[in-house]
This record gives C-alpha cells, structure tokens and sequence, in this order.
C-alpha cells in the first residue's frame, strides 16, 4: 500500500510539473562551460571558464564551481611567549573543496533561505557547518580558524564568491544567463563539478551541472609523471643537468674570458 | 614570459627565476655559500611551495657551485683535501641531525628550537664576522695580538693527533678537526633545513685559519656535493624537485657564479668578510621582524616532515 501511494505521489506531482511548466512556458535549467578541458602546458598561466545556459525567467541563478572535497592539512601559526610567531601545531580541514567558486545573480542571502544554503553547501557559512576542523577547542575557535583558511585559500586564488557578474537575458520565453570567471593557474589539475542552482522565493527550484577538467599535456605532463613514478631517474637526470651547465658555462667563460 | 612548473604546480614570470639565480649566484661565487638562507624565502615569496623551494634550490646550487668551484680551481683557490675532510664530517653531521629532528618533532615545540638556533647562529655569526673583519680592517698593519689570544685555542688545537699539512691552505692541523667541525655545522645545517655554508665559511676562517679567498673556493666544492646529495634525496623521497625552475635558477646563477668568482679576485679577504657579515645581520633581522610582526594569514602548507 506504501509502495504504491508514493508511486501515486511521484505521479501527481509529475503530473502537477508538467501541467505548471506548460502554464509559464518554463525552460529545463542547462548549463555548459566554454571548455570541459583546460590543457595545461608550459605557456599555461590560467584560463577562463564562462558557464553558460537557459533558465526559467525571473529565477536567481548561483553558479558553483568546486573540486571534490578533501582533507587538507595546513600550520597554524601563533604566538609564542606573547611575542613570537611560529607555527606551533597543525590544523586539519576535512570535507572541504580544495577550489570554491561560487557566483549568484544577487547577494546570497537576500535570495536563498539559510537551511537551503547549507543543503546545498553554498556560501562560506555553509562550507563551514559542511567542513570538520580538528583540533579546536571551542565553536568559536572553530569559525576563526575556517576564517583563516578562507583567507589562506583567497590569497593562493582558490575560493571566491561575489555577486552580480552574472548577465542574464531574455530570449523569447526564456532567459539565458552567462558568465565568465578567471580560471587560476594555482588550481591543480583534476575535474571539477560546474553546479547551477534556479533560485525562486528562497529556494533551490532546479538544478544542472557540467565539469571542467584540468589536465597537464606534453613535456609538463611527463615531467610531473617522471618526477612521481621515475623518482630516482628523474633526480640523476636533474643532478647531471646542473653539473652540465655548471661545467659549460665555466668553460665558456675561460674562452670569453682569457685571462682572469 | 611565463613559464608553467610542472611540479610546483604555478606559473612563474622567468624573468624572476633568473634574476634571483643571478643575485644568488653572484654572492655564491663571491663568498662561497650557497644561499639557501637567501633563496629559499624569496622562492616562497613568489608563490613557490616551501618544500619544493627548499629542493629545487639545492638543485640549483648543484650548478652555481660547480660553476663556481670551477672559476676558483683555476687560479688554485681550492684545497680539496680539506673539502674532503670537511664532507666526511659534515656527511656523518647530517645523519645526526636528521636524527635530532625526529627526536625535537617527537617533543614538539620543534619549530620554536629550530628558528631560535637559526636566528643565533645568524647573529653571533654575523656579528662576530662583522667586528672581526671591521677590527682587521683598521689595525692591518699592527698585526699584533691575534696570536695571543687564539694561543688556548690553537695550543689544544696542535695537540691533538694525526696532524696534517694541507698545502693550498698553508695550514697544519689534526685531521679530526675539520671531520669534527664539518659534522658540527652537518647537524645544524639539517636542523635548521639550511645548506650551511654560512657557518661553514666562519668555521674555515676562524678555527682552521683558511686564508679567505682558498675558503670561499673550498667551501663551494664541499656545498657541491652536499647538494647533490641532497638534491638526489629530495628528488627521491619527496617528489620535490621542479626541473624547470631549477634549470630557470641556472640560467643566472651559473653565470653569476662566475661574476662573483672574477670580482671576488679583486676584493680584500676582509671586505668579502665584512660584506658577508652584513648580508648575513640583514637576513637575521628579516627574520627576527618576520617572527614579531603580525602575519596577514595565520595558515599555511604544510612542510616536508
């Protein structure tokens, strides 16, 4: 009886989605990104990403961009006999995204509820409730040390959020939106998820999602590998290089020089 | 131009490698250290992560001091039986250091002993270096103390067995000296994650009473193969050595070797003291002011250990 009563429900609301879209002409939400791979090779120093795609009119868009989360592990520093600062312990970060960008239509707050903020873990505050910190001895020592790593993670040009940057346009019955976003050359290769979030009366109405993958190519990619998988090949060959140029330019300058 | 380095994973203008390896090197040449004290922060200043830093400029030095040593070995500015003897101790020096690292991590608080020796070993050095060659510089010609006040010292020094003369220094010592005071600046050295050759060149000078320019020659051979070792060691075990930045450095620092070796020639032996001596006092106070100045981030990447 269960089973099919919620059989029924899905149905109904199925039936209750399809009979509202085609009421307000509505648009599935879609989202593409300029490029799903970004080549790194010796000339990369960054990229750009846009996000593009089509949405309902009159939702509030939030575009995420994040890598899979991770445990991170960084030093802290602090004071040392009310005087000196050094790195007196470790803090480690768990589920947190080593890359967060998050970019929205309006401020964050004024479009979306905060218990949809954390479900989808959208904002900072959210990131910090999602994220575990260890050791902490205190709630409050706990957000002043996310603070910290939201800095430490601003300054190397791995998280950001800001509000506005995205246009949106209306074309027909639908509106498009489109951004384009400063892709770091600190982000380290791998695949990120692009999510897009319709925003309407402060909660998430749809959701799309898209990847971008950063990929070394080339002699940086068999270089990095070499370095990893051929460690002792690669030490010798790093050695031998330096006594050769240490050598080469010597003697070049015996010649250009003659007499010392 | 930027390049891409593929295992510090960032972006460097090469303008920047190459300016720095220049700088380096040039003060590699002239006073034979190897300038991990200076280049190792400034690499980390340009957004390189600190253990690839550390690795990658032991790579380099691997260049600037066979560049070096070379200049100095054509004028006979060398003397590689005491380099040899100095490498045997400073090799046995860094095994024990690594050791003493482990057992300062075990008892925390490692980082505070670890900076409060660096920044001692800076300023004594660094300040005895400067009133010494300052003190030397004025009285030249009086040449009259020094060998009474050295007299306990060196007596104790004269005692000791297996004495040997070593030629290009015209100096005769036990054979257990430069095997102790090598390993003696060997465990520093791999505690403070420094190459050394700033305490070695004081430790030449003063104890083993080098003449300067044979001791900046000497100690570039001795921080050769201390390098390499430790380049290869990195490169193994930690994965740190980035290729491309290191042959980036080269480019200047071989050549600025060579600068620094033909001007050096026409420097005093006090002069190149006295210079050295205030490099050395500029770099401890940056960092006693790095340790009491509030830092803009209180996190940072983990290092190597």
């Amino acid at each position: 009886m269960k089973v099919q009563g919620s059989k029924f429900k899905v149905f109904a609301y199925l039936l209750f989605a399809i009979l509202l879209s085609a009421g307000t002409a509505s648009a599935t939400l879609t989202a593409k990104a300029n490029h799903d791979r970004i080549t790194v090779d010796f000339f990369y120093h960054g990229s750009t990403v846009s996000v593009r795609g089509v949405s309902d009119p009159g939702t509030d868009l939030i575009v995420k961009i994040a890598s899979p989360e991770g445990e991170q592990t960084l030093r802290q520093k602090g004071k040392v006999g009310g005087l000196l600062w050094m790195n007196v312990g470790k803090l480690v970060f768990e589920r947190v995204p080593s890359l967060y960008f998050l970019e929205s239509t309006k401020n964050l707050t004024d479009i979306l509820s905060e218990e949809e903020m954390n479900k989808y873990v959208l904002g900072y505050s959210a990131l910090e409730k999602h994220a575990e910190v260890t050791p902490v001895s205190s709630p409050a020592e706990r957000e002043k040390w996310f603070d910290e790593f939201v800095s430490f993670k601003t300054a190397s040009k791995l998280y950001a959020t800001s509000y506005g940057k995205i246009t949106t346009t209306r074309e027909g019955g639908n509106q498009q939106y489109y951004i384009l976003l400063d892709w770091p050359y600190q982000a380290s290769p791998g695949e990120y998820t692009v999510s897009v979030y319709a925003v309407k009366n402060n909660k998430v109405v749809e959701q799309a999602e898209t990847k971008v993958s950063v990929e070394q190519v080339g002699v940086v990619k068999s270089l990095a590998t070499m370095a990893k998988s051929n460690a002792a090949v690669y030490g010798a060959i790093s050695i031998l290089a330096a006594l050769g140029a240490g050598f080469g330019v010597g003697l070049i300058f015996r010649k250009g020089g003659g007499a010392h | 131009m930027y390049l891409y380095l593929p295992v510090a994973l960032t972006s460097i203008n090469i303008l920047i490698p190459i300016g720095l390896g220049l700088a380096v090197g040039l003060l590699s040449g002239l006073f034979g250290v190897g300038g991990g004290f200076l280049m190792t922060p400034l690499l980390i200043m340009f957004g390189i992560p600190s253990t690839v830093a550390a690795a990658t400029d032991s790579n380099q030095i691997v260049a600037a001091s066979t560049s070096g040593t070379y200049a100095h070995w054509k004028v006979g500015n060398v003397d590689f039986k005491m380099g040899l003897y100095l490498l045997v101790g400073g090799f046995v020096g860094g095994l024990g250091g690594v050791q003493a690292i482990k057992v300062l991590r075990a008892m925390g608080n490692a980082d505070f002993v670890i900076k409060m020796t660096y920044v001692l070993m800076l300023g004594i050095v660094g300040t005895y270096m400067f009133f010494e060659s300052l003190a030397s510089m004025r009285k030249k010609k009086t040449e009259t103390s020094k060998p009474a006040k050295e007299s306990g010292l060196s007596k104790f020094l004269k005692s000791l067995p297996m004495q040997t003369h070593f030629e290009k220094s015209g100096v005769t010592h036990s054979a257990l000296i430069p095997i102790i005071f090598g390993s003696f600046v060997g465990v520093l050295a791999a505690v403070m994650g420094v190459g050394g050759g700033f305490l070695m060149v004081p430790v030449m000078v003063y104890i083993l009473r080098m003449p300067m320019h044979v001791v900046v020659g000497t100690s570039l051979f001795q921080i050769l193969f201390n390098c390499i070792e430790v380049t290869f060691l990195q490169a193994y075990t930690n994965h740190s050595v980035d290729f491309v930045l290191a042959v980036l450095l080269l480019i200047g620092s071989t050549f600025g070797a060579q600068v620094g070796a033909v001007f050096g020639r026409k420097l005093k032996g006090e002069q190149l003291k006295i210079i050295l001596a205030v490099i050395v006092l500029v770099v401890t106070v940056k960092i006693v002011y790095d340790l009491t100045a509030s830092p803009s981030l209180l996190l940072s990447m983990g290092g190597g250990h």
